[in-house]
């Protein structure tokens, strides 16, 4: 089993908040008429991770590659085909329902769409008390008290209370999301495409929301992103993900200052970077589609689109080669691949002006409208 | 009616200024798009001004409900006339677009104004195949034969560079990637030639690696046609990718307009530095992101004043009016009053 062995080198002593070892998830794709499966699709195969305390994972690939039936397997709220799930240092695969549940608090779980994930007829205190009813994290009479303690942690007023969520703008009710996650006092959440939906300046509230809990609280993270630029700013570790596979995981500057499988190069290369440096055709893009994951291709599922594929690539196995420092990938040949060029063009001559122009806005408007 | 003045071709230097008057395709002035409910009215686009040029892309950047996607259903004639109303006016190749007759728009839309958006499964119907999706555009604008048409399909097929293209032809939507289908748009749209095309977040949906084709190939067509190209996006990476000037919208306004190169070097206005700052940077040290405080103002009751002033770091008293879009270096406009915002900062 190759299970941990990237985290196991890092943090020797303290068992990982949640693990995954070796796990496998099929989907049944098609039926015959008398519902008996014609076809299966391999969502997640063979994938392996642990979330450390405090730490935070961030797992990355594109529509399709199993990354967010991973975020669901990792809280077991589907079960894995074959494989083991750990939470906090217990095998839970075979739990029944009743003590999964008692379990559940330690891990929680935050969708994209905030709208969706609220109940529109509950009042945001109601929501946001359910958890604390269910876990009897505090006595009844303490309640209200706590909820208006968990609507400040979030950046919201305690006499928002009452209000629904149709009242509140996008970035408003993930707020409120984070706060009923936060409610049953977890030791991780995990965050599937949490700010994909909302627009940039937003996005950065929530991320910068995020970033404090974490501290703060000492939370562990799972952010399941497609989107790179995020994943930079807000992880320690990240791990990619590929028609169901793990590709490559190591620490976030392992993986964006030394990728190492070709996977992983074309991800960063295809990023627009929004500084005015016009792309130069890049050697690592990737060609063609992602194949049906009904049918991955042979051998490295990858060599229908890599750019240095060979014969041989048909053949090898996806094993992960962990290098003494931890970082692992799975491109068989990734010694002998040409060096990447500079993998994320830089904008280092940027104006040290423009920098203290965005300063301005970490201070309040009221403060600084003070000071002119 | 009297030819609108663009803003540009007034800023452009005077060897340039010729050059620039020559090629607009389109030029939009006092944009005004109010949306009349029963209990409220929305002015969700307010003075919008803008000129795209022959060969050249220009993005349209803001965030939901900046008024962005309206601009450009407005240009194309695509909103509902009963509940919008539309002022200004709207000059494509000579023509005013907003007083022409439904029947003559109909004959401009898909031919020489064509459109993308960002879902194409929505875009496409699913039970035709692709192939008579496109050639019944080429019927509908062009004297031609079926077989023409069906041939003409194929090379914009394989010029958008679907694999196989007689095989595909054939085919219907589902039998299509996400990535394909955007494709397949972009050679419908671009079938008949047109002078302007309006993408409205065409890459959206797409994954990176598949956005970073599209952009490509989108380049690509350009410098074959030399169609003009109108990108509306929120995303500055594919500004930064795919542009070449750009108007920044807030709140139904354009509060600053440039070319790209300017708009990074430094922007003008806080709102844009405010959205640059905030953007993950793969650079650089992760430090904390510059979040822009507090929401976009409600559209029905919209601030007096300048509209991002709730939310600028920057504002002083005199913001409680309403600045122009005024040029603070040549080229670049800003809709404010602290410009240029270089003095602001130590």
């Amino acid at each position: 089993m190759t299970a941990s062995t990237v985290s196991a080198q890092t943090a020797p002593a303290v068992h990982p908040i949640v693990e995954i070892r070796g796990i496998e998830k099929q989907f049944v794709a098609k039926r015959s008429f008398l519902g008996r499966p014609l076809a299966s699709v391999k969502a997640v195969d063979d994938v392996s991770l642990a979330l450390m305390p405090g730490e935070i994972l961030a797992i990355v690939g594109e529509s399709g590659c199993g990354k967010s039936t991973v975020g669901r397997l990792l809280m077991r709220l589907i079960e894995p085909t074959a494989g083991q799930v750990w939470i906090d240092g217990e095998d839970v695969t075979k739990l029944g329902h009743a003590a999964m549940r008692r379990r559940r608090h330690k891990v929680q779980l935050i969708f994209q769409d905030p709208y969706a994930s609220l109940n529109p007829r509950m009042t945001i205190g109601q929501t946001i008390a359910e958890p604390l009813m269910l876990h009897k994290v505090v006595p009844a009479n303490q309640r209200r008290q706590r909820v208006a303690e968990l609507l400040e942690m979030v950046g919201l007023r305690p006499e928002q209370a009452n209000r629904y969520p149709h009242e509140f703008s996008g970035g408003q009710r993930q707020r409120v999301v984070i706060a009923r996650a936060l409610a049953s006092e977890p030791r991780a959440i995990i965050c599937d495409e949490a700010v994909s939906a909302l627009d940039v300046s937003i996005q950065a509230q929530i991320l910068n929301l995020l970033k404090d809990l974490q501290k703060r609280l000492g939370l562990a993270l799972v952010f399941i992103s497609h989107d790179l630029g995020v994943v930079k700013h807000i992880a320690d570790r990240v791990a990619v993900m590929y028609l169901g596979k793990l590709v490559e995981i190591g620490t976030a500057d392992m993986i964006f200052g030394a990728p190492r499988h070709p996977y992983t190069r074309a991800l960063l290369a295809a990023i627009p970077v929004a500084a005015p440096t016009k792309r130069e055709t890049s050697a690592a893009t990737l060609q063609g589609d992602l194949p049906s994951p009904l049918a991955p291709p042979q051998g490295c599922r990858l060599h229908t689109r890599c750019p240095h594929a060979r014969p041989a690539c048909k053949e090898v196995d996806m094993r992960l080669d962990v290098e003494p420092n931890g970082h692992a990938n799975a491109c068989a040949f990734w010694r002998e691949l040409p060096e990447p060029g500079p993998v994320t063009r830089t904008d280092a001559s940027r104006n040290p002006k423009l920098e203290r122009l965005f300063a301005a806005f970490e201070t309040t408007p009221l403060a600084a409208a003070g000071r002119n | 009616m009297s030819t609108p003045t663009p803003l540009q071709t007034l800023s452009a230097h005077p060897e340039e200024r010729a050059d620039l008057a020559a090629n607009p395709v389109l030029e939009v002035n006092d944009l005004r798009v109010v949306f009349a409910g029963e209990d409220r009215t929305v002015t969700a686009v307010d003075g919008v001004s803008f000129v795209v040029r022959k060969g050249r892309t220009l993005a349209i950047v803001g965030e939901s409900g900046s008024g962005k996607s309206v601009t450009s259903l407005a240009v194309m004639r695509l909103l509902p006339e009963d509940s919008a109303r539309i002022s200004g006016a709207v000059n494509f190749a000579g023509r005013e677009l907003l007083g022409e007759p439904h029947g003559t728009i109909r004959d401009l839309r898909g031919n020489r104004l064509a459109m993308i958006f960002q879902e194409p499964m929505t875009s496409l119907n699913p039970s035709y195949t692709i192939g008579d999706q496109i050639s019944e555009a080429i019927l509908r604008h062009r004297k031609v034969s079926k077989q023409a048409a069906a041939e003409r399909t194929i090379e914009m097929l394989r010029l958008v560079r679907i694999p196989s293209p007689e095989t595909r032809y054939h085919q219907y939507p589902h039998n299509l990637s996400g990535g394909m289908r955007q494709r397949v748009m972009i050679a419908m749209a671009l079938a008949c030639d047109p002078e302007l095309l309006i993408a409205d977040e065409p890459t959206t949906a797409l994954d990176v690696t598949i956005q970073a084709q599209v952009l490509e190939l989108m380049g690509e067509l350009q410098e074959k046609t030399g169609t003009a190209i109108i990108l509306i996006t929120h995303d500055l990476g594919v500004v930064a990718e795919a542009c070449d000037d750009v108007i920044v919208m807030y709140a139904g306004q354009v509060v600053e307009q440039c070319s790209v190169e300017q708009l990074f070097a430094f922007p003008e206005h806080p709102y844009t530095a405010g959205l640059l700052g905030s953007l993950p940077r793969l650079d650089g040290k992760r430090e904390r992101l510059t979040a822009i405080s507090g929401t976009v103002p409600d559209m029905a009751n919209p601030p007096n004043g300048c509209r991002f002033r709730a939310r600028c770091p920057f504002s002083i008293d005199k913001c409680a009016k309403m600045p122009d879009l005024l040029e603070v270096s040549p080229g670049h406009f800003s809709r404010c009053w602290r410009t240029p915002l270089e003095n602001l900062v130590p």
